[in-house]
């Protein structure tokens, strides 16, 4: 037992870039086809019992977020999905403040999955199902909480596009979309006000605007790349499953825009060469244990920090006392 | 902790609002901490006040606030491990008490803890978030004076207006009077309300409100401070549970009131000070950044443009 690890230290790492996304869920996707079904499914599942219980967007991304991140680090089961989806809600109300009881949540949830015999017994075992998932969703986003706390998309849309002095039909239109965003993995790549100004970015385009503001964008101190990031896996996805987006029925009232493959195809020519975030060469990715080495939770005690002086600090110490006890 | 742990758990500190505190040694670093255990609640999960307060905490870095250095997962038991204070004000205080009688701090004691609360408190407020629980036991202290808020087990973040609920802020006796008649729309305000009230507990060593119920907390307020009207604070018969039939009172002399408790002259900065956090209408109260500029503190920030 005494070359046993008993205990782990882990620095946050809230976000990662798509080769690093795809890498960690090799360990835990093995049918990436029926994931992407069954998190559609889940997609609409939280949607619809957010509308139910009138809890607000970012709730729905918070959640949403909190879905995709488990599965970097555990392993994707088609029976679990529903019930992680209601434990990722619980969490998300409590992250982000919009309380609600968490018998009133998985009621919902349960009643929408058409599972109308509900006793208390079934209730209860459901509600420790659901509390055991919790603690592993916390885990997977190593207790990270600054990224879903304060910033999120459709509250950005509205920054954006009042700081920018646009009209309110842009915002609409980039509310949608910022949507139909929510469904992908971007929410593991880039931050939230990244992706909220993308939405505005295509929804500016779509409406035939031209002089995109870059040089006030700047002022906002923001990663253009970022923005790059979530704008290509926007458009692309547009581009590569249109019939699964919810921007084509959901049109701004007012709006005689009509959106379709070729308005995608056309912004992506407009846009030149895909460019985002740097990219980690594979081998890297490959060395990199919290990557692509399979969560060990056996281990006794795993401590999660978001100081990398913390990190250092005990490395350097316990260095020092292998060396003196050699 | 397990034997295995890396931290070895010693003495129990204390039991905070959901979980209990143990002190704790590092093993490798051989540094004291405070281990926060975090009681699972059966019918919520993880109870939304750690999740705040990690949030919350793993964000603000600063000399006047306590450290949380990392969480810790062990089968289904989570641990918050925070930087190690030897006592918090209130144990303190107490310590100090001579037979029954309660004893202030000296001054120049309750001007350097004041200070660095208000240093904290205002880190705080300019990263937009709300303690909404200040009160001595809160505020942890080490041998070399230094002072750090704790427990932000009620904290929010705050900007985006919200409602906010009232029933679920601040101990009795340090909560503001426009949070006791209901007021949902408060902000950093509560925060300068409880520091006023735990300047003039450090002064005298007794709590200046100690209210048993929400009645008798405005009750004794509005007898030291006097009873508002809507002249003196516009908007407060609007207030959910304002009630005009308040007994009226005259403000009292707070200076005779603390000094009969104080063994110090109290000199009229202080008191001036303490009327700037103890304002009744939210609006009139000074900002933590404003109380740091006060004359009573002119040696500090003197200091401090030097």
């Amino acid at each position: 037992m005494s070359d046993y690890l008993e205990a782990q230290l882990l620095l946050s790492r809230p976000y990662l870039t798509k080769n690093q996304v795809t890498r960690a869920q090799k360990n835990t996707i093995s049918d990436r086809r029926i994931y992407n079904q069954k998190k559609l499914t889940v997609f609409k599942l939280l949607t619809d019992t957010c509308a139910q219980l009138r809890l607000p967007r970012k709730t729905l991304e918070t959640a949403l977020y909190y879905y995709q991140r488990y599965h970097l680090f555990n392993p994707f089961e088609t029976e679990l999905c529903y019930t992680l989806a209601t434990s990722c809600l619980i969490l998300s109300c409590k992250q982000v403040e919009t309380l609600k009881k968490v018998n009133d949540i998985c009621t919902t949830s349960l009643k929408l999955r058409n599972i109308t015999k509900l006793n208390q017994e079934y209730l209860e075992n459901f509600k420790k199902r659901i509390f055991q998932i919790e603690l592993r969703i916390l885990e997977s986003c190593n207790f990270d909480y600054r990224i879903n706390n304060a910033v999120h998309i459709d509250e950005y849309v509205i920054k954006f596009c009042k700081s920018l002095e646009f009209e309110s039909d842009i915002a609409e239109l980039a509310w949608i979309i910022a949507y139909d965003a929510l469904k992908l993995e971007t929410l593991l790549i880039v931050p939230q006000h990244s992706i909220a100004l993308a939405s505005l970015k295509i929804a500016f385009e779509l409406l035939g605007l031209t002089n995109w503001p870059i040089k006030k964008i700047e002022t906002f101190g923001i990663d253009l790349m970022a923005v790059n990031e979530a704008y290509f896996d926007i458009i692309n996805f547009y581009i590569n499953a249109f019939d699964l987006c919810d921007l084509k029925d959901n049109l701004p009232q007012k709006s005689s825009i009509m959106v379709s493959i070729d308005a995608f195809l056309e912004l992506k020519k407009k846009a030149g060469p895909e460019v985002g975030l740097i990219e980690i060469p594979s081998s890297e990715i490959d060395a990199d244990p919290f990557i692509s080495s399979p969560r060990d939770f056996a281990i006794m005690e795993r401590r999660y920090v978001l100081s990398q002086k913390v990190l250092a600090n005990e490395a350097f110490e316990l260095n020092r006392s292998r060396d003196s006890a050699a | 902790m397990s034997s295995g742990s890396q931290f070895k758990q010693l003495e129990k500190l204390g039991n905070g609002t959901y979980a209990t505190v143990y002190k704790g040694l590092n093993k490798t670093t051989g540094e004291f901490v405070a281990l926060k255990e975090v009681k699972l609640d059966s019918e919520e999960g993880t109870p939304s006040t750690a999740i705040r307060e990690i949030s919350l905490m793993k964000e603000l870095k600063h000399e006047n606030i306590v450290r949380l250095y990392d969480v810790i997962h062990t089968e289904n038991k989570l641990t918050l491990v925070f930087e190690y204070m030897d006592k918090d004000l209130k144990k303190y205080m107490d310590s100090r008490t001579v037979g029954n009688a309660p004893v202030g701090l000296e001054l120049h004691l309750v001007k350097y803890f004041q200070w660095q609360l208000l240093e904290g408190l205002a880190f705080c407020h300019e990263n937009k978030i709300l303690h909404r629980d200040l009160k001595p036991q809160n505020l942890l202290i080490n041998k070399k004076g230094q002072l750090k808020i704790g427990d932000f087990g009620l904290a929010r973040a705050f900007g985006i207006p919200v409602n906010t609920f009232s029933s679920e802020v601040v101990t009795l006796w340090y909560r503001a009077p426009d949070v006791l008649m209901g007021s949902r729309t408060y902000s950093t305000s509560i925060d300068i309300w409880s520091c006023g009230c735990i300047l003039a507990e450090m002064i005298t060593g007794k709590p200046l409100f100690p209210g048993t119920n929400e009645e008798e907390q405005l009750k004794l307020i509005f007898e030291t401070m006097g009873t508002p009207n809507e002249q003196s604070w516009p908007g407060i018969s609007s207030l959910p549970k304002y009630n005009p039939g308040f007994p009226q009172h005259l403000p009292k002399n707070l200076k005779s009131i603390l000094q009969a408790h104080c063994a110090s002259d109290l000199d009229d900065t202080l008191i001036a000070l303490l009327h700037g956090l103890l304002q009744l209408n939210p609006d009139m109260r000074l900002s933590a950044k404003q109380a740091l500029h006060h004359p009573w503190f002119a040696e500090y920030y003197q200091q401090q443009q030097q």
